[in-house]
């Protein structure tokens, strides 16, 4: 905290404890989308919500995005297998890393250098080469703003992700999307502010706390939902029917008011009674948004949605999801393509430590096609003026081949994400790894680094976002954090 | 508007927050007056001012702490000059506010440093210290928790007004409520009215059990007030009393207020980060805290036996378990080869204990010191790195727990059951050595029999004599790593080739070929191992057999001579690497029907693989009858020695921590990096309260023991006002919903200020030495409880008062008792409790809501439908970290990644979706409606509508509800009525 900020500060914290009981049903009903009913109904006046809610709705500056989708792929994405192009890693190919030739990563030992078993080719009017096994992303890299010199604290996938989601590396801190809900509250009133779609084969490393509230009031979380997974307790029980449950909840209701009326001044009560309401129309409301069968064939085909790949066809259906979520108002989406750690690395997702070929064969024809539609049919529908698409992995991996193996092992020290859509400047490349792809070495970034400049893009400074927590005020970039103003528009 | 302020601080102690006003003195030009003039003016102003950023790390390389180093100056040259104030630059920037950067100096400052440096800009022997006093930007020593316990007596009430002097009469009884109305009084608030007999009882049964009373509880407490005060809705004294002896005395009490404390510890039951799996032997910790609690253990020794409980009394395991409290947190167990990430884990782990220990106990966050110095209190990265030293030896894990005697007992029970066992053992070792020898003397003759080169994992072909065959089956007889284990192998690829001029691979899945065989599995993707990865023309993935065979069938009956199979086709991993078992003894069989089998091939003509099979096979080919008959007996012998060994119970093995001397003396990590090793560092205590609590400094090698008992001792000491203030708080903030200080693990500058600090100071010395009882009673809390739930302030009504809210809208000051909505525990507890289903049996292994699935890492799956099973108390649920648990996570119920000194309290639509729509709710609603049909002889509507509201709510319906109830029974169903009910605000907050 900067010490000119004490006093605001001293304010805000001041506001939430002396609310601090009603805060919390506030914040909590904020994240899934109750404000302006909050502000007319139950607190009488519409001061009372901006003196409860500093961060609600309410931008440090014009945002230029209004919603986010992460698109995260687990286990380590290789950069210069996919994006980063390092010629010198043809021309080293089969010698030892100069200087690194004894190292020990996380598996162990490494081999001589290794390069991409694909050729780069020039993608887009920029000319920008891009690996040959991503052919259709490379066809939208005028749109794209890549980060090639981003680091990580660890080595570790679970940690990881967990730090590239969170900016820490132990559990229990908010996610970029939790804060986003915090600080925003809904834009819909029927569905909820976070959503998290994991992949068919599983959790990502870490599972849920990649997309945890943490300290955030519970609301913040995201709801888990997915083509092949439908919202938690959504449904009906079995045995009771439509009527019925009507009915159940009419007297439920009725229940409730005449004891409200015999305690004033409580103003939980009916936020309670307000959240029944909202479920219920979210259970109308969601089934309209999963039914992806309303979509016209040309934009199945687009996304690849019948591919004979069940895995490919499963990840297509949820960028088709996560674009129907987005146009609904629903303002953090996390998309997963892979999951966790298997008994085989690089099965389930991008941690190809011993056959990289083979691995990134497997997921790239999954994760291209989809993923470039969702960008393309985003920009079709001129989402892209309001919509910061991310797309981010948890470390990249080393340029030599593991002992005895053709997979490349972790690598903390270097690797890309990128960013495109509302505000992002689009061709654009910052920073680079050095020539072999083993380190940051030009503007080396951090992922905190990353998401001053996602919040900056929302309207908020990094810096003043933040909420009290255990001895601290924490902050999605911990106590750091600057904008990469290269590549915002 | 009422409110506490940041700006309204609490400085206790003679402070050093000098008001700078009146004259300049005249020249101080004598030694002692330069000292006096400097220690009331400039060093204040020093502090306060200057050292943040002119201290410990110092910016512009500017260190003002002392007179060295003030005067060495910092990059932009020399910037004291003794006696000309206007030459030096540090009075140019300070006269031209650009420094501090933004907070210019007030004249009366500016003028005092000029006359010091005109004086000769005196500094004392001793450098200046940062935390010396509180600014406004952090605390220093002097904050107000640092303090010792202040000797306070509950303040004389006066009477507002003489009507009112009934009422001051009745609060002048109880201390409490003498601290709580004085302060209501300085807000010209006054408290409310005493609330009714049937809503108190709800409330203290809640408060103190987790649980709703009866029906016939609340009948016998309203029956024996009205008997006591002869009024209908008065609490009567003594019926409060014996309700609250009875409540405390319950072992409820400890599984309620023992979840408080499972909350403060971060207590979880998997290891967290990316693995996650669940550790099955941390429950125990959980009963130790219930029993602790139930038998009201001195908190001084309860934090003692946490933090030390080998060294209070050792190889007791009901003790030692104590000690589960340093490892009951998140840590990291994936492997690093990498060592400077190793380093940083192992950094993680002990600095888990850390926050954990000092957060607990002292309600400081030392964690935040441990990069550098604590940004907002008087927390050295030093005092960090003395805690590290004093946890440098714990690690998560499994110790055995045993007396000497105990294991001496042990030792000699299994000394001659061992030594049987061993003689067999020596027996059957000399038998297979003689039959091996006698094989291997025939080597020539075996090696004959086996002409055919050993298998290759990376392609292994078997050729045979063409056969027709729809089915092709591959049975498994040994793996290369281990000749007795016949499963586990895997397989990348089998191929089997048709005997056409242009073989065909007919088990491809391409060519309509379909595998089957057993797979381990790995729950929530299944797929990701099956035998389908044998046939899909690829290399890479692996299938993992989970029985002997594989069976191939082909689209039709084919002619077939050849089959390729391999473990690693394309050598990615090394020949004897764990990742790619191969099955090195085998038979294939083929079929036409899937009936009748036919042998085409085999691996017992090919070489053995390796000396261990080569061993293998000589031991079945070689015994002779009688050699078999004997190997059998000895066989028999030896299972049956080995057997009464293993019946010996091994001594307890317990999750309470490996404890290691550590091999090398702690270092601070700069910036908190274990690769930038600074100076040593010894356990000690910590500086920040060596003013109230003295100090210690063991040897940095001292024994890993005496390190925790140290630290132990000098915590629980009477002198340390912490723990008492932060455990009287913590007690506080559980029955009123908020503290004394509202952050009850952080008492430091960025939490709360108290609201009533001498209450709080008055019932921390209250359980330190309870001023009226017996000394036996010293940190005793069920005292400090009955206090509380006797007092006048938390007897109060919960209804609300526009006029009273309007000064203290969260009524922090207590001019009501604060409504509140019952724990995601209690809401699950309530709903078994009120279906009569709440199985009450306490203590053992816990139950679990979700399918546990184990692969590499570990993934929780709700369950869809709660069996009866998990029917016990919400404390005893195997609480694992990342999880999803209907109930109590929508419930807020924590995670415990971190620790949870307080919940959060939200209201969500998915708390309405799980209770309407989860199976858990309508199995409570169906038994509820059993229970009230049963009890009610199931024949009158409204008796059932009376029965289900006593035991939801407490009290009998209102008429109008009544009717409106039973209209609703008869349309929709009891059933129906009773998930309604469960549904109610009424039944999920507590007046």
């Amino acid at each position: 905290m900067y010490p000119n900020e004490a006093a605001a500060h001293a304010l805000q914290r001041q506001l939430i404890s002396r609310r601090g009981f009603l805060n919390d049903v506030f914040t909590g009903l904020a994240g899934i989308g109750l404000t302006n009913l909050l502000a007319a109904d139950l607190l009488g006046a519409t001061a009372h919500a901006s003196e409860l809610s500093p961060a609600r709705q309410l931008s440090h500056f014009a945002p230029r995005a209004r919603r986010v989708i992460q698109i995260f792929c687990p286990g380590a994405a290789s950069h210069m297998d996919l994006w980063e192009y390092k010629p010198d890693l043809e021309k080293f190919d089969g010698t030892p890393m100069p200087g690194e030739e004894n190292m020990m990563s996380f598996q162990g030992k490494n081999g001589n250098l290794m390069k991409s078993p694909w050729a780069f080719a020039p993608a887009g009017q920029c000319g920008k080469p891009i690996s040959t096994i991503l052919p259709y992303l490379s066809k939208h890299v005028d749109d794209m703003a890549f980060v090639h010199s981003m680091t990580s604290k660890t080595n570790t996938h679970g940690p990881g992700c967990v730090f590239m989601n969170t900016g820490h590396v132990t559990e229990g801190f908010p996610s970029a999307g939790a804060w986003f809900s915090f600080a925003m509250g809904r834009e819909n009133d029927n569905l909820p502010t976070y959503v998290s779609i994991p992949d068919m084969r599983g959790e990502p490393p870490n599972g849920k706390a990649n997309w945890s509230n943490g300290f955030l009031p519970a609301q913040h979380q995201a709801i888990v939902l997915a083509n092949h997974q439908a919202i938690r307790n959504l449904e009906i029980p079995p045995g009771v029917s439509p009527e019925q449950d009507r009915a159940t909840r009419d007297f439920a209701a009725q229940l409730n008011a005449r004891h409200a009326e015999d305690h004033p001044g409580n103003t939980e009560l009916q936020a309670r009674m307000a959240a029944y309401e909202l479920a219920a129309r979210m259970q109308l409301s969601a089934p309209e948004v999963t039914d992806l069968a309303k979509e016209p064939a040309s934009i199945h085909a687009l996304y690849g949605t019948a591919d004979a790949n069940p895995l490919k066809a499963s990840y297509a259906n949820n960028c088709l999801l996560a674009r129907r979520l987005l146009e609904r108002g629903v303002r953090y989406v996390n998309l997963y393509c892979g999951s966790r750690a298997s008994g085989v690395d690089g099965l389930l997702n991008w941690d190809a430590h011993k056959t990289l070929k083979n691995d990134y064969e497997r997921h790239c024809p999954i994760f291209d096609q989809p993923t470039a539609a969702l960008l393309t049919d985003l920009k079709q529908r001129g989402m892209l003026d309001e919509t910061l698409v991310l797309w981010t992995t948890e470390f990249g991996r080393m340029p030599t081949h593991q002992a005895g193996t053709t997979g490349r092992d972790h690598n903390p020290d270097g690797f890309t994400c990128w960013m495109m859509g509302a505000g992002v400047k689009g061709g654009t490349s910052f920073g680079a790894t050095d020539p072999l792809g083993r380190r940051a070495e030009l503007n080396p970034v951090t992922v905190w680094d990353y998401y001053a400049t996602v919040l900056h893009l929302l309207g908020f400074n990094h810096e003043k976002l933040n909420f009290y927590y255990n001895g601290l005020d924490r902050r999605l970039t911990d106590v750091h954090g600057f904008v990469i103003k290269d590549i915002v528009a | 508007m009422f409110a506490f302020t940041r700006a309204a601080r609490f400085v206790w102690s003679s402070g050093c927050l000098a008001v700078l006003t009146g004259a300049i003195p005249q020249a101080a030009a004598q030694p002692d007056a330069q000292a006096a003039f400097f220690k009331s003016r400039v060093e204040p102003l020093l502090v306060q001012r200057c050292l943040e950023c002119h201290g410990a790390d110092p910016k512009g390389g500017l260190d003002l702490r002392s007179g060295p180093t003030a005067l060495a100056g910092g990059k932009d040259g020399v910037v004291l000059l003794p006696g000309d104030p206007e030459g030096s630059l540090l009075y140019q920037h300070v006269l031209k506010d650009e420094m501090p950067p933004k907070k210019p100096l007030p004249q009366a400052e500016k003028d005092a440093l000029r006359q010091w440096i005109a004086d000769g800009a005196w500094f004392p022997e001793t450098s200046l210290d940062l935390f010396a006093a509180t600014s406004e930007k952090r605390g220093g020593y002097d904050w107000w928790s640092l303090q010792p316990l202040r000797d306070v007596s509950p303040p004389e009430l006066q009477a507002p007004a003489p009507e009112r002097a009934g009422l001051v009469s009745r609060w002048q009884a109880n201390p409490i409520d003498r601290f709580v109305f004085a302060k209501l009084q300085e807000q010209r608030l006054l408290p409310s009215p005493e609330t009714t007999p049937r809503a108190y009882i709800r409330r203290v049964s809640y408060d103190v059990t987790g649980l709703p009373p009866t029906p016939e509880e609340v009948t016998e407490f309203e029956a024996a007030c009205a008997a006591e005060t002869g009024a209908t809705d008065t609490i009567g004294d003594r019926a409060c009393e014996v309700l609250i002896d009875r409540l405390l005395a319950s072992p409820h009490f400890g599984e309620r207020w023992g979840r408080h404390w499972l909350d403060v510890v971060r207590f979880g039951e998997s290891t967290g980060y990316e693995v996650n799996h669940i550790i099955d032997n941390l429950w125990p910790y959980r009963d130790y805290v219930i029993q602790s609690f139930n038998e009201d253990k001195p908190y001084d020794r309860f934090v003692r036996e946490q933090l030390a409980a080998d060294s209070l009394d050792p190889g007791n395991p009901e003790t030692e378990i104590g000690l589960a409290f340093l490892v009951c947190g998140p840590y990291d167990i994936v492997g690093n080869l990498d060592p400077a990430q190793a380093a940083q884990i192992r950094a993680n782990g002990v600095d888990e204990y850390i926050r954990a220990a000092t957060e607990s106990f002292l309600g400081l966050t030392v964690g935040c010191a441990r990069c550098h110095d604590h940004k907002f209190d008087a927390i050295s990265q030093r005092d960090y790195y003395q805690f590290y030293a004093t946890f440098a030896g714990v690690y998560n894990d499994d110790r055995e727990v045993a007396t000497g005697a105990q294991r001496q007992a042990r030792d000699a029970q299994i000394k001659p059951l061992r030594e049987a066992r061993d003689a067999l053992a020596a027996q059957l070792g000399e038998l297979e050595a003689a039959v091996l020898a006698r094989a291997q003397g025939k080597a020539a003759e075996y090696d004959a029999r086996w002409p055919r080169p050993p298998v290759d994992r990376r392609g292994t072909t078997e050729e045979f004599a063409p056969v027709r065959a729809r089915f092709l089956r591959f049975i498994s007889e040994g793996r290369d790593n281990d000749p007795n284990g016949a499963s586990g192998y895997r397989l990348d690829e089998f191929e089997v080739w048709t005997a056409d001029e242009t073989p065909r691979n007919v088990a491809a899945a391409v060519n309509g070929g379909k595998a089957s065989g057993a797979s381990s599995k790995p729950g929530d993707f299944s797929a990701a191992y099956t035998a389908d990865l044998t046939i899909d023309g690829k290399f890479d993935a692996r299938w993992l057999a989970g029985s002997r065979e594989l069976t191939l069938e082909f689209a039709q009956e084919e002619n077939i001579q050849r089959v390729v199979f391999s473990s690693d086709r394309t050598a990615a991993v090394s020949v004897d690497s764990p990742e790619a078992p191969f099955p090195c003894e085998y038979r294939i069989e083929i079929s036409q029907d899937g009936d009748a089998w036919l042998q085409v091939a085999d691996s017992y003509d090919r070489q053995p693989l390796n000396e261990a099979h080569r061993n293998k096979r000589y031991k079945d080919w070689e015994f002779r009858t009688e050699e078999q008959a004997r190997l059998l007996a000895l066989s028999a012998q030896w299972a049956e020695a080995d057997s009464k060994l293993n019946q010996i119970p091994p001594l307890p093995v317990m999750r309470v921590g490996r404890l290691e001397q550590p091999t090398e003396v702690s270092r601070i990590f700069g910036g908190g990096d274990p690769q930038r090793p600074l100076e040593e560092i010894a356990p000690a205590s910590m500086k920040t309260l060596e003013r109230a609590a003295g100090s210690y400094t063991l040897a940095p090698d001292a024994p890993e023991k005496e390190r925790r008992l140290a630290l132990a001792n000098w915590i629980t000491a009477p002198e340390n006002p912490l723990p008492a203030r932060v455990m009287v708080n913590r007690i506080w903030h559980y029955h009123f919903g908020t503290g004394i200080v509202s952050t009850p693990s952080d008492f430091g500058f960025m939490g709360d200020r108290p609201s009533h600090p001498e209450l709080l100071d008055w019932l921390a010395r209250e359980l330190q030495h309870p001023t009226e009882a017996a000394p036996d009673q010293a940190w005793r809390m069920k005292r400090i409880h009955k206090l509380i739930l006797m007092s006048q302030t938390y007897r109060q009504s919960s209804a609300y008062r526009a006029d009273a809210a309007a000064v203290d809208g969260d009524a922090r000051l207590l001019w009501r008792f604060p409504p509140r909505r019952l724990s995601g525990e209690e809401l699950r507890d309530t709903m078994l409790a009120v279906a009569g289903k709440l199985d009450t049996t306490m203590g053992g292994p816990g139950y679990r809501l979700y399918n546990y699935l184990r692969d590499n890492v570990s993934t929780y799956v709700p369950l869809e439908v709660h069996p009866p099973e998990t029917y016990r108390r919400a404390v005893y649920h195997e609480n694992v970290r990342a999880s999803r648990v209907d109930v109590l996570t929508d419930f807020d119920s924590p995670d415990c990644a971190m620790a949870a000194p307080r919940r959060a309290n939200t209201t969500s639509p998915l708390q309405a979706l799980t209770l309407m729509n989860h199976t858990f709710t309508i199995d409570m609603a169906e038994q509820l409606a059993a229970r009230v049909a049963a009890e009610t002889g199931g024949v009158s509507v409204q008796e059932a509508v009376r029965r289900a509201c006593a035991l939801a709510f407490s009290r009998e319906p209102a008429p109008a509800e009544l009717d409106a109830s039973v209209d609703f029974i008869k349309a929709e169903g009891l059933a129906a009525y009773c998930r309604a009910l469960l549904n109610t605000n009424e039944l999920i907050y507590v007046d």
